[in-house]
């Protein structure tokens, strides 16, 4: 107590040397070995074991594409070509069984399902989520897309002002592959289904000082989209949201030029 | 309905444990600026970077910072590198990760194109020690620790102001003689 009013402490102090302290743990400071704690434990209540701080979790979502569809090569690009061969050979992926069977499924659970109307709300979806994007609007970004997506779509984007718009679309939007899949428990049913889209799009990306980074305002490009749409089924509030976006092995994503 | 977790949580879920207090200077590379249009000239990019609590003194690294204002990245890295004091070595740190920032983060194409616009020293905090003398006398020492604040900005250093010669003073002498008026008269 001395030491710490220092403008008290007469010019002789003799401090006492301290000694180096060997190896002499007391009793209640060492760690006691299991037997000795339930000794101890004896005069207390006992903790029922069977006491579990439960925290529930609630899946929105699938953390994968289940069962991803492969496009057939050169699918943009032979359009012109052979119009017919390749109609064909879409009418024949989507009458594949797997297909099929999902797609009944989800017409058991949700009864206006259908082929015909479904991608014209899927292209909606589409843009009202690139838009909402566009504007950092979280909590409709939230609705329209899956707890998947959000983080693939946001990554890297906060301190970036992205710009899109949607200028046309070069084909009308056709519903290609369709899954239905239940998680952990049986009958947990989430139905995935895969639209491809071939549209005219316009993206610019600035960075933090405002400088073009990517793309450009006036710049429209074709876009070829295979987009995976997915549902909690079971659930009555369910609503159709984007998944992911399947990359064909023929057309790996280019290296962006930065400018 | 608001989904609280998925099976794959890629983003961190925020709970009550986070830093405390981020410093001002960390949050100033956290500003947007709008999109330029393409008539203007590009903007230069401008990064902050910062390191706390450095043991060393902040008047003894005042020195270091002074020399390194206003001098090009790489002219800075090979002073520090020569440099004999213990903060060179942290200040050298410093810049190598601000330039990696840079090059990453924030949209800097070429990392030699940066400059040190802004350096400055701060006090951390400080701490009281004993201090053991001999015959039994103490004394209480002070442990002094630092910060140390960066900015770099794109582009090539700027030129140095040319000294203030007597010829300049004389100019501006004789200029503040002619601005002078008569007030309140015909």
């Amino acid at each position: 107590e001395s030491i710490l009013r220092p403008g008290s402490v007469p010019s002789c102090l003799v401090v006492p040397v301290r000694t180096k302290r060997k190896f002499s743990v007391p009793e209640w400071a060492r760690e006691l070995s299991p037997e000795e704690k339930e000794k101890r434990l004896k005069f207390s209540e006992p903790i029922f074991p069977d006491e579990r701080v439960e925290r529930t979790f609630y899946l929105a979502c699938t953390g994968d594409i289940i069962d991803p569809y492969v496009p057939p090569e050169g699918d943009a690009r032979l359009t012109s070509l052979s119009k017919d061969g390749l109609k064909q050979k879409m009418e024949k992926l989507k009458q594949t069984a797997a297909s099929q069977l999902a797609l009944r499924k989800i017409k058991d659970h949700d009864s206006e399902f259908s082929t015909k109307t479904f991608p014209e709300k899927a292209q909606e979806i589409f843009i009202e989520a690139h838009n909402s994007l566009a504007n950092f609007n979280k909590q409709k970004l939230h609705s329209l897309v899956t707890e998947r997506c959000y983080p693939e779509m946001v990554r890297g984007n906060r301190y970036k002002t992205i710009r899109w718009s949607f200028v046309e679309s070069l084909e009308p939007p056709r519903v290609v592959h369709v899954r239905c899949d239940s998680i952990v428990n049986r009958g947990n049913l989430y139905g995935q289904v895969t639209v491809r889209m071939h549209t005219r799009q316009i993206l610019a990306i600035y960075d933090r000082f405002g400088r073009l980074m990517y793309g450009g305002e006036q710049l429209p490009k074709d876009v070829l989209e295979y987009v995976v749409f997915e549902r909690h089924l079971v659930n009555p509030y369910g609503t159709w949201r984007m998944h992911g976006k399947i990359v064909p092995a023929w057309a790996p994503p280019k290296e962006p030029i930065i400018k | 309905w608001l989904a609280s977790s998925s099976l794959f949580p890629l983003s961190c879920i925020h709970t009550r444990a986070s830093l405390q207090k981020i410093g001002k200077w960390e949050k100033k590379n956290r500003v947007v600026y709008p999109p330029q249009l393409p008539g203007e000239p590009r903007r230069p990019a401008e990064i902050y970077h910062c390191r706390r609590e450095i043991k060393y003194s902040k008047d003894k690294m005042w020195y270091l910072a002074k020399l390194v204002k206003g001098m090009s990245i790489d002219e800075a890295l090979a002073q520090l590198e020569f440099n004999d004091k213990k903060g060179a070595k942290v200040i050298r740190e410093v810049l190598l990760e601000a330039q990696e920032l840079a090059v990453r983060k924030h949209n800097v194409e070429f990392k030699s194109n940066l400059h040190i616009a802004e350096s400055l020293t701060g006090r951390g905090r400080y701490v009281k020690r004993i201090r053991y003398h001999g015959k039994g006398m103490f004394g209480i020492m002070k442990i002094s620790r630092c910060h140390y604040f960066v900015k770099l900005v794109e582009g090539p250093p700027p030129p140095p102001e040319p000294p203030r010669t007597g010829f300049d003073q004389a100019k501006e002498y004789v200029q503040q003689l002619r601005n002078r008026t008569l007030v309140h008269t015909l």
